[in-house]
C-alpha cells in the first residue's frame, strides 16, 4: 500500500537563533554542567560517613603508612563502592595517612562495605601486629530499593504508565481532555489528578467509607457516567461523586450490581461482598440465562445478532455464554482477569487475558474469537510483576492494568491499548 | 553467607511468592498442616515448645498489637499507632476499634491488659479508654517490636478456654494431636482464603513425606538433610526462615583455662564439613548468633576450621577437658551432628562424649530466629541460652555489634550454622510466603484447582 503525504517544508531559521554548531557547543557544556553537578551530589551522599569512618580509622591508628583494601559485601555497585573508596583514601590522606604496599605498612586497614536489613554498613578491621583487630564502623540508612524507570514499551499491547503509589489501587479511570484529568481508586480514596505538563498533580482526596473489613484480595471499579461525574463500586459499598463542583462523593452501603460493560456492551454483575468474585447473578438476563457460573471477570465479543459472553470463572474455566448455551472454552492458559478492548485492528474487538504462568511475571495478550476458539491476536505484554486488576475502561478503547510491581513494592496502572503496528 | 546464595535464597522465596500470579486468588479448601512438634497448650502465653511450626500456629490465631515489616520495622496491627514517654519505659498504645475476639467480644483495653499480663508479669499494664499503658521494670526502646512476638498475640482466656484475635478461630483442639481453624469472615484484614487449617501434630519426619506424597498433607516440615533430595525427586520445597544451630555451655567457664579449652573446641569444628556432608548445604556456617543479613558485620567473626589453632589452644592449658554433649535424642540429625563434633574434638585433643542426661555440660541446641528486629533477636537467644543479657548503648549497628561480640566472649555459646528451614508444599498450595525470620502467611495462601 502506498501513502502519499504533503510534502515536507522546513522552516526558515529564527533570524536570533544562533547558528547550530553554537548550539552544540552550548548544549554540550550544559550536559557537561548537569554531569558535573550530579556526579558531586553523588559524591556528597557518602561524604558524612566517608569522613566520619576515615576519622575512626585514625583514631585507632594514628598518621603513618597503612596498606588498605576494600572489599564490597554489600548491594552497592561497582562504581558506587569505587567512588566510596576513593572518598576514603581522600580523607584518609588528608588526616596523615599514607598509603603503601601491605608488606612495608605497619597498620592492614580492611574496610568492608556491607549492609543489614536497614542500614549500610562500613566497618574497618585495623589490625596492627599480631593482636586481635579493633574494629570501627558507620552507618547509614539504606534506602528501600529505588524505583525503576518504567519505559512504555510500544508492541502490539501498548502500556502506557498512568501512576505509581505504595497503596494498592483497584482501577484507574481517565477523563481525556485538556487538560486532562484522572482518577484513582485505593482501599481508602478516590484520588482526584489534574494533568499539568507532563506530571499529574493531586487535586484532591475523596475517602471511600466503609463499616465492614475489605475483603483480603479487595477489587474495586470505577465507571465514568453522564450524569454525574463517577460511580465507585466496592464489595459491599457503593459511592456516588456529585455532578460539578465542589467535587465530593459518597458512599453506601449496598449489594447493587456492579457494571462490567462499557459503552458498547451492557451487563451488570453482584458482587460477593465477603469475596473477590462475583456470584454469577447478572443483568439484564443474557437471553434466557440470567445466571452464569461464579466468576472473577468478563469480556464480551459484539457478533451480528447478539453479544458472546466471555466469563473467567472461579473453577479456573472461561465459560462462553451467547444466551442460548453455556459453553467452556478449550485449555486456553487465562488467568483471572479478561477485559474487552475496541481497536482498529483484525476484527476490532479483542479479549485481553492475563496468562497463567509460573513465571515471575505476568503477562497479558491479546485474543480474537472469530468462533468459540481463541485465537491469538498480538505477542505478550510483560509487567514486573503480579497484576491485580484489568479492567476495560468505560469507553471500551483501552483497559487499566494494575500490576503489584516486584522490584520497588508499588502498585503501577497502565493503560493498555491495542497497536496494530502499521 | 555467600552472596550469591543470598541472591538464590530471595530470588527462591520471590519465584514462590508470585507464582501463578496471573490467577486471582481462590476462596475455600481446607488446607493441612503437618508437624513433628507435639504441644500441650496453644496459649501462646504459656508456650512450653518453642519451634518456627508453634510460632506460625500461634501468629494464626492470636494478632499483636505490632507486627514487624520485612525490615523489621515496628507497623501497627492491633494497635494504631504508640508512643514512649520520655525515658521509653512507659509505653501508650492506641487500639484498633471495632474488633472481637472469635466470641464476638470486644478487643478492647482491658481485654488486651489482661491478656499481655499473662504474658509477662513484670509488666505493669494499665487500660486507658480507648488504649493501653505499658510500664516496664526498665527502659524499653524496642518494646513495640518485642510486643510483635508470638508470645504477646492478643488471646482471651475464660476457664481454660482461648478464644482467638486473629484471622482464624478455634474450632478444635486436641492437645498434641490435632487443631482445627477456621477463618473469620469479620477478621480486620480480611478473611483468609482458605475455609479452615487442619493441623496435625505428632508426626515423624517419614510420615511427613508420606503425607504430602500421598496428597493427605498440603504442607509438611522436611529436615534439612533430606531438603536436597525431595527437591530432586521433584517434591516442591519452599524456604522458611533459618535457625541457629549451636552448642552452650550449661554454665560460665570458671577458669581463664577453661574458657581456652572452649575458644579451642569452637575454632577446631569443621562447620563446612557438617553442612556439605550432613546437611547437605542446607545451611551457613556460623560465627555469630545473628545471620549477616541481619547484621552486617557477622563475616568479621570466623566460622572456618582452624585446627592449628584449636591444637595450639589446647596446648597452652594443663586443664583436661571432658564434657558430656548433649543432643535432641528424638531427632537423628542431632545425633549424627553431635557425633562429628566428637570426632573434631579429638582432633583438636579434646574430650567429649554423648550424654542422654538432663544436664550435660554442653548441648547441642537449636533455636529459631525470634525476631527480624535484631535487638529482640538476640535477646531473646542470650534469655534462651542462659547468657547475660546483652546491654546495648543505642540502637546503632555498632551497639549491636559491641552487644553480640560480649556476648561471644562469654565463651558460653558456641555458633556453629545458620540452617534453613525447608517446607514441602503440595501441588495445590499457592501464594506461599516466608517472611526471612520464617513468618508464614497463611492467611494469604490459597488452594489451586487444576486447570482442565
Amino acid at each position: 500500500m502506498s501513502r502519499t503525504g504533503p510534502k515536507a517544508i522546513y522552516n526558515p531559521r529564527i533570524p536570533l537563533m544562533p547558528p547550530l554548531r553554537s548550539r552544540l557547543q552550548r548544549m554540550a557544556y550544559a550536559t557537561l554542567c548537569v554531569l558535573v553537578f550530579l556526579s558531586a551530589m553523588h559524591a556528597q551522599k557518602w561524604s558524612g560517613a566517608q569522613a566520619q569512618l576515615a576519622a575512626k580509622i585514625i583514631t585507632l591508628t594514628g598518621p603513618g603508612t597503612m596498606a588498605l583494601e576494600l572489599i564490597n559485601k554489600s548491594s552497592l555497585p561497582r562504581n558506587e563502592s569505587d567512588e566510596i573508596r576513593r572518598g576514603i583514601l581522600t580523607e584518609l590522606a588528608s588526616a596523615g595517612a599514607q598509603f603503601v604496599a601491605a608488606e612495608r605498612a605497619a597498620t592492614a586497614v580492611k574496610i568492608y562495605l556491607s549492609e543489614d536489613l536497614t542500614n549500610y554498613l562500613w566497618i574497618a578491621e585495623v589490625r596492627q601486629g599480631a593482636g586481635e583487630p579493633a574494629i570501627a564502623m558507620v552507618s547509614l540508612p539504606r534506602p528501600d530499593a529505588p524505583l525503576s524507570e518504567h519505559d512504555a514499551i510500544t508492541t502490539t499491547i501498548h502500556k502506557g504508565l498512568l501512576w505509581s503509589q505504595d497503596n494498592r489501587i483497584l482501577d484507574v479511570a481517565v477523563i481525556d481532555g485538556n487538560p486532562s484529568n484522572m482518577l484513582v481508586l485505593d482501599e481508602s480514596n478516590v484520588g482526584v489528578y489534574r494533568l499539568q505538563g507532563v506530571r499529574w498533580q493531586q487535586e484532591q482526596l475523596l475517602p471511600v467509607t466503609h463499616s465492614k473489613p475489605w475483603p483480603r484480595d479487595v477489587r474495586g471499579r470505577l465507571v465514568l457516567r453522564k450524569d454525574h461525574l463517577f460511580d465507585v463500586h466496592l464489595p459491599g459499598v457503593y459511592c456516588k461523586s456529585t455532578a460539578g463542583a465542589p467535587l465530593t462523593m459518597s458512599c453506601y452501603v449496598s449489594d447493587d450490581p456492579w457494571p462490567l460493560g462499557t459503552d458498547q456492551a451492557v451487563l451488570s454483575a453482584f458482587f460477593a461482598p465477603s469475596r473477590n468474585f462475583f456470584t454469577g447473578a447478572v443483568a439484564p438476563p443474557l437471553g434466557a440465562q440470567n445466571s452464569v457460573p461464579a466468576f472473577y471477570s468478563a469480556a464480551f465479543v459484539p457478533r451480528e445478532k447478539y453479544t458472546l459472553w466471555l466469563f473467567a470463572a472461579i473453577d479456573g474455566q472461561v465459560h462462553l455464554v451467547d444466551g442460548m448455551r453455556d459453553q467452556v472454552a478449550a485449555k486456553l492458559g487465562w488467568g483471572s482477569d479478561i477485559a474487552t478492548v475496541h481497536s482498529t485492528c483484525g476484527s476490532g474487538w479483542q479479549v485481553l487475558a492475563n496468562t497463567s504462568s509460573n513465571a515471575a511475571i505476568d503477562t497479558v495478550q491479546a485474543f480474537e474469537f472469530p468462533d468459540r476458539e481463541a485465537i491469538t491476536a498480538s505477542q505478550a505484554a510483560d509487567f514486573n510483576g503480579a497484576m491485580t486488576a484489568l479492567w476495560p475502561e468505560t469507553s471500551g478503547t483501552s483497559a487499566i492494568a494494575i500490576v503489584h510491581n516486584s522490584e520497588t513494592g508499588k502498585y503501577d496502572a497502565f493503560r493498555l491499548t491495542i497497536d496494530c503496528g502499521r | 553467607m555467600t552472596r550469591s546464595a543470598l541472591l538464590s535464597i530471595v530470588a527462591a522465596s520471590l519465584l514462590a511468592s508470585v507464582a501463578f500470579a496471573a490467577v486471582r486468588p481462590r476462596y475455600g479448601g481446607i488446607l493441612r498442616l503437618t508437624t513433628g512438634v507435639a504441644p500441650v497448650s496453644i496459649d501462646p502465653a504459656n508456650s512450653t515448645i518453642d519451634t518456627l511450626a508453634t510460632r506460625n500456629i500461634y501468629r494464626l490465631m492470636f494478632d499483636t498489637l505490632v507486627v514487624l515489616d520485612t525490615r523489621g520495622k515496628p507497623q501497627p496491627a492491633l494497635a494504631t499507632s504508640w508512643q514512649a514517654e520520655p525515658g521509653d519505659q512507659r509505653w501508650h498504645f492506641q487500639l484498633r476499634p471495632g474488633l472481637t475476639f472469635q466470641d464476638g467480644t470486644a478487643i478492647g483495653a482491658d481485654a488486651v491488659a489482661a491478656s499481655l499480663r499473662a504474658a509477662n508479669a513484670s509488666w505493669k499494664i494499665f487500660p486507658t479508654g480507648n488504649g493501653i499503658d505499658i510500664e516496664c521494670q526498665s527502659p524499653e526502646p524496642s518494646l513495640p517490636a518485642q510486643l510483635a512476638l508470638p508470645a504477646y498475640g492478643i488471646a482471651k482466656r475464660t476457664a481454660g478456654k482461648l478464644a482467638a484475635s486473629g484471622a482464624f478461630a478455634i474450632t478444635r483442639w486436641d492437645p498434641g494431636k490435632k487443631l482445627t481453624l477456621t477463618a473469620r469472615d469479620d477478621y480486620w484484614r480480611g478473611r483468609a482464603f482458605v475455609d479452615s487449617i487442619e493441623i496435625e501434630m505428632g508426626k515423624s519426619s517419614r510420615d511427613q513425606m508420606i503425607a504430602l506424597d500421598l496428597n493427605q498433607a498440603d504442607v509438611v516440615e522436611i529436615p534439612a538433610d533430606q531438603a536436597r533430595r525431595a527437591t530432586a525427586e521433584g517434591r516442591h520445597i519452599a524456604n522458611a526462615g533459618v535457625d541457629l544451630l549451636a552448642l552452650v555451655f550449661s554454665r560460665d567457664a570458671r577458669s581463664a583455662d577453661e574458657s581456652k579449652l572452649r575458644d579451642a573446641l569452637a575454632m577446631g569444628i569443621d562447620r563446612s564439613a557438617i553442612n556439605n556432608g550432613l546437611l547437605q548445604a542446607q545451611g551457613e556456617p556460623a560465627g555469630t548468633l545473628l545471620p549477616n543479613w541481619m547484621t552486617g558485620y557477622a563475616f568479621l567473626f570466623p566460622a572456618g576450621l582452624n585446627l592449628a589453632g584449636a591444637r595450639r589452644m589446647r596446648a597452652e592449658t594443663l586443664a583436661v577437658s571432658s564434657w558430656s554433649l548433649g543432643y535432641d535424642s528424638a531427632d537423628p540429625l542431632s545425633r549424627i551432628i553431635a557425633e562429628r563434633i566428637l570426632l573434631n574434638a579429638h582432633d583438636a585433643g579434646l574430650t567429649l562424649q554423648l550424654a542422654n542426661s538432663a544436664t550435660p555440660d554442653l548441648r547441642l541446641q537449636r533455636f529459631p530466629l525470634d525476631s527480624l528486629e535484631p535487638h529482640i533477636a538476640i535477646t531473646r537467644l542470650a534469655a534462651k541460652t542462659g547468657t547475660l543479657l546483652p546491654k546495648f548503648g543505642d540502637d546503632s549497628p555498632a551497639s549491636l555489634y559491641a552487644a553480640e561480640a560480649a556476648l561471644l566472649q562469654s565463651k558460653r555459646i558456641i555458633p556453629l550454622l545458620h540452617v534453613r528451614n525447608s517446607l514441602g508444599l503440595g501441588a495445590d498450595v499457592r501464594n506461599w510466603m516466608s517472611d526471612r525470620d520464617g513468618t508464614w502467611h497463611l492467611e494469604d495462601v490459597w488452594l489451586g484447582a487444576e486447570k482442565p
